[in-house]
């Protein structure tokens, strides 16, 4: 497999104008993103920018009550108000109301999600009511008005103590917490692995709740015209046609009457992908009042709804050799599902967790058993990484463990157990088949970059000082591009993993394409342009891009997994080819040739052999839509529509290096470096991708540092606003150095492999094993993300990090 | 959460401050926010009919109340006892409509359990209270255990808390500032008219 590097200078990668790129460079060249001067300028139109006449405004009751029954809701005070249009709660809707999963396992419990809760409550943001007003404001004013007769009940919050027996039930007729049981690899095997091993190492770690943040809470408008019975949901959605899909069922409307629309979407981290009640709510409140209805969550609102992120209580054993040979790994995990089992929660920590637990690591016998608990917070489904930050947190951390437990070093541990790159497809015990990889590559140039054999030096040095630096290592791996459909199926999917893309010529030779995914952030507009103009050969500005609607759109699965590159840009691949092989044979009748004489290069039809007998491919356009002079058995137009569906994952792959100063009497982390060598394939353009890594390591740096849901023993999130949950801040990110190496994937046209979660994957890990790393002297093995400056004082003073 | 604390005032015997805490009409002054603060039946409490009955202008509380009235309107064990208390919690007031139910009422030790509840928020609490005779007047020991709810639970400690120690801190300032007017009264003979009621 060729791989080469790219290095970035120390100020990162320089952006160029598209202006100054020549057609031929525009694919892998770092462009400035054309959505920019939208997004900075504020042009862009967010959901909650949209103004429809005669709109109306919804506002929604919460629970106060994290697990209560519901003696009773009194809503006529509400009613009574000026200006106050609707008022329904359960008992007043007729439709399903009932939020489905999306994906299946053998022993899932499923339970009922109701869109309005009935007659209890399971987690403080459950939806109690919907108050429609003339004014947003007069319909928070009149949720405030509502009174409801609640008999609390014990609240469960962590999925250990929910499997207790004397735990509260969340969904009562269950009887149990317990929402399934899944296991991968072999049991026996594994045993066997680690009765002949030298060396056994556990690990009881924790990978805590995280909140997603996306920059725009989410937010809602309905339209409903009543003559035709057209419903318009314009909304925050990583994935309007699966939105379409899921909410005709909840709310029993045709789905060929049903557009859902994203406007500009700022953000989403996975926590818009899922199918919520509040969309439902809003789309019902439209057709009650047969008048357009607008919902904005406030921030308060997404910190008690948003499906939250993570949430696993580990352990986990390595069992590894003398020369550090790794023999097996056993894995149990309790992962916290929430009050419902929300729409893909649970692959989550299953099928994208377990199948990861390999890590970069040929390791011969894997186990890993889940048990997916109820309790009573919010659901916790995808947030960026998606179980795969879980599996490398694991994997990499009991690495790390093995290291000093056999007084090896953990770069050569990790070293010793890399497939080698001729290994490849690689297939691990745990159902993987990695694609392609050359893990020593990226290890070697993060150890250069960080002069690791120096800072070993320099380290013992430093504590005779009384300083105490730690380096730390994350050789991750994921699997993204989300695909492919057969095997998600066999998995438990409710859905194809396809991706469709659309090319189409105008007359005038200018080219539309429109492919299903749904970015909200990651800069499509420019990277399809990018891939669209490269294959047929049209200059970059003669390209537009839609996403995000599903009338404009043929089909789509949207935008999580870090798919869009690889399966929605492989889709306008084949679609932009189909166009140039239809191209290319009326080019051939006007040209009189044979189209097997007729070759095309930088977006030019020509007869081999006789250069001067040419047409550019937007001239055919024209020709194809005059069709005045086309051949017999070819039909008007150029356009055409590809569903790619590629036959594997892609695997990026890469190490992150952190080196930070712990100062044990304050429990400050101070950031020395930090350096990501990741590899992503082929790379569209480095700039985005860059920036892919930058934002991603900075939610890593705040999960292993800062962030956390915190619920009291009632269930009440204690970390309700931003003043309590910490989202790093510029302050709080280390300066980086990114760099990257190039082993593209063999199992898409583009040779691309998925950046959007890399840095989040790769960064908590990182971080942890730097801290632990620099406070060993103290004898510290281990402290509980996020590592607060009480928790490393508190360690670093032998008390575990317990706070 | 949990609060406790001690409040030290000098000068004062145990049944003076005894009977100025068990004074309704005193609590209710002290307590910032407090509109009404009345005994009630078993059952659902009507705040808005409270509301609308409660007195214009509170009864007088020592020293210059006779002991004997106070005595006679004082909290009793089992006795249930509503309250409206609006208190300014970050950005929002809300108005607790309060239900206070005297579990232990055995001097010098009172031990009181209640709950609160307004839109979108509510709590629950039991506190106690014990008075300690010191050498140059009484320890008032106290201390409460509150669950938060809703909205106000979601604006965070960092909010909650200064609140709490607030209403707390106004509390105890205002008892103490009473209870030492009962005390520099000495020459109506009140300290033996209290004496003389236990």
């Amino acid at each position: 497999m060729a791989t080469e590097e790219r290095r970035s200078g120390p100020d990162g990668v320089e952006t160029v104008d598209a202006d100054d790129v020549d057609a031929a460079d525009i694919l892998g060249s770092a462009i400035e993103r054309r959505e920019d001067p939208s997004l900075l300028t504020g042009d862009a139109e967010y959901t909650d920018d949209i103004q429809l006449p005669d709109s109306a405004h919804a506002a929604i009751l919460r629970s106060q009550y994290a697990h209560a029954r519901i003696e009773g809701i009194d809503t006529s005070e509400a009613e009574a108000m000026d200006d106050v249009v609707d008022v329904f709660t359960a008992e007043d809707i007729d439709v399903p109301g009932n939020l489905p999963t999306a994906w299946d396992l053998d022993t899932l419990r499923t339970v009922d999600h109701p869109v309005l809760a009935e007659d209890r409550i399971r987690y403080q943001g459950d939806a109690l009511a919907v108050v429609v007003a003339e004014e947003r404001y007069q319909a928070h004013d009149a949720v405030d008005r509502i009174d409801v007769d609640y008999d609390r009940l014990e609240a469960v919050t962590d999925p250990e103590t929910a499997l207790d027996d004397d735990a509260p039930v969340v969904h009562e007729e269950e009887g149990t917490n317990t929402a399934f049981d899944w296991e991968i690899g072999d049991a026996d095997e594994t045993d066997a692995a680690f009765a002949e091993a030298d060396h056994a190492v556990g690990i009881d770690v924790t990978n805590q709740l995280l909140i997603p943040n996306a920059m725009e809470p989410r937010a809602a408008i309905a339209d409903y015209d009543d003559s035709d019975d057209e419903l318009t949901l314009h909304m925050t959605t990583q994935n309007p046609h699966v939105h379409r899909l899921l909410l005709s069922g909840v709310i029993d409307h045709p789905e060929h009457k049903l557009r859902v629309r994203a406007p500009d979407v700022g953000g989403g981290f996975g926590s818009k992908i899922h199918h919520y009640a509040d969309e439902a709510l809003v789309a019902l409140a439209a057709k009650r009042a047969e008048r357009p209805v607008k919902w904005q969550a406030t921030r308060t609102e997404t910190y008690l709804t948003d499906a939250q992120g993570r949430g696993h209580e580990t352990h986990a054993e390595l069992a590894v050799d003398d020369d550090g040979t790794i023999r097996g790994l056993r894995v149990d995990t309790a992962a916290n599902m929430g009050a419902y089992l929300s729409t893909f929660a649970p692959a989550v920590p299953t099928y994208l967790y377990g199948t990861l637990l390999s890590g970069q690591y040929d390791i011969p016998a894997i186990h890993c058993e889940v048990s997916g608990v109820f309790t009573n917070v919010p659901p916790v489904d995808a947030y960026r990484g998606a179980g795969r930050p879980e599996a490398s947190f694991v994997v990499e951390r009991i690495v790390k463990e093995a290291a000093d437990a056999i007084g090896m070093d953990p770069t050569e541990l990790r070293r010793h157990n890399f497939p080698d790159p001729d290994e490849f497809p690689h297939a691990t015990p745990v159902a993987m088949e990695y694609d392609s990889g050359d893990y020593d590559k990226t290890l070697d140039r993060a150890l250069d970059l960080v002069d690791y054999d120096e800072f070993r030096e320099r380290q013992e040095r430093a504590r005779e000082e009384g300083r105490y630096i730690g380096v730390g290592l994350s050789c991750y791996i994921e699997a993204c591009g989300l695909a492919p459909s057969e095997l998600v199926g066999e998995l438990g999917a409710g859905a194809g993993l396809w991706e469709s893309g659309l090319v189409r010529f105008t007359p005038s030779g200018t080219v539309k394409a429109a492919v299903g995914t749904s970015g909200h952030g990651q800069g499509h507009d420019t990277t399809y342009a990018q891939v669209v103009a490269n294959e047929l050969g049209v200059d970059y500005d003669d390209v537009d891009v839609d996403e995000g609607d599903t009338d404009a759109l043929p089909q789509g699965m949207g935008t999580y997994g870090s798919r869009s590159a690889a399966v929605g840009g492989s889709a306008l691949v084949q679609s932009a080819r189909k166009v140039v092989d239809k191209a290319r044979k009326i080019a051939a009748h006007q040209l009189e040739a044979d189209p097997i004489d007729v070759e095309f290069e930088d977006g030019e039809f020509y007869v081999a052999g006789a250069p001067d007998r040419s047409m550019g491919v937007q001239d055919v356009a024209l020709e194809a839509y005059l069709a005045h002079d086309i051949p017999d058995d070819i039909e008007p137009g150029l356009e055409a529509t590809t569903f790619f569906d590629p036959d594997n994952f892609v695997f990026p792959f890469g190490t992150h290096v952190a080196v930070v100063e712990v100062d044990p009497d304050t429990g400050e982390i101070e950031f020395e470096d930090y350096v990501a060598v990741d590899d992503v394939g082929n790379q569209i353009n480095p700039k985005i991708v860059e920036g892919q890594i930058h934002g991603g390591v900075a939610q890593g740096v705040g999960q292993a540092l800062y962030e956390g849901a915190e619920y009291d023993e009632n269930g009440q999130l204690v970390t309700g606003s931003m003043q309590d949950y910490t989202v790093p801040k510029a302050e709080h990110i280390p300066d980086m150095e990114t760099d990257s190496t190039t082993t593209p994937s063999p199992v898409n046209p583009l040779g691309v492999k998925g950046v959007g979660e890399a840095g989040t994957i790769a960064a908590p890990q990182a971080v942890v094993n730097a801290v632990v790393d620099a406070l060993e002297p103290f004898g510290v093995e281990d402290i509980d993300m996020p590592l607060t400056n009480e928790r490393v004082w508190r360690a670093a003073h032998g008390n575990g990090g317990d706070s | 959460m949990e609060f406790d604390g001690t409040v030290s005032i000098e000068g004062v015997t145990m049944d003076e401050v005894w009977l100025a805490l068990s004074d309704p009409v005193m609590i209710k002054q002290a307590l910032p926010g407090c509109q009404f603060l009345v005994e009630v039946e078993e059952g659902d409490v009507d705040f808005d009919a409270l509301a609308a009955s409660a007195p214009d202008e509170d009864p007088p509380t020592l020293p210059e109340a006779s002991p004997e009235d106070i005595a006679e309107r004082a909290f009793v064990e089992g006795g249930r006892y509503a309250a409206l208390m609006e208190i300014s919690v970050g950005s929002v007031s809300p108005s607790f409509e309060t239900v206070v139910t005297i579990e232990e009422r055995e001097f010098p030790h009172m031990y009181a359990g209640g709950e609160g509840s307004a839109s979108n928020s509510s709590f629950e609490m039991s506190s106690w209270m014990d008075l300690v005779e010191t050498e140059d007047g009484v320890d008032v020991e106290w201390g409460a255990e509150a669950d938060v709810f809703g909205r106000v639970a979601q604006m965070g400690q960092r909010v909650i808390n200064p609140v709490a120690n607030r209403v707390v801190g106004r509390f105890f300032d205002s008892v103490e500032s009473q209870i030492s007017d009962v005390s520099t009264d000495d020459s109506s003979g009140l300290r033996d008219r209290v004496s003389g009621l236990f």
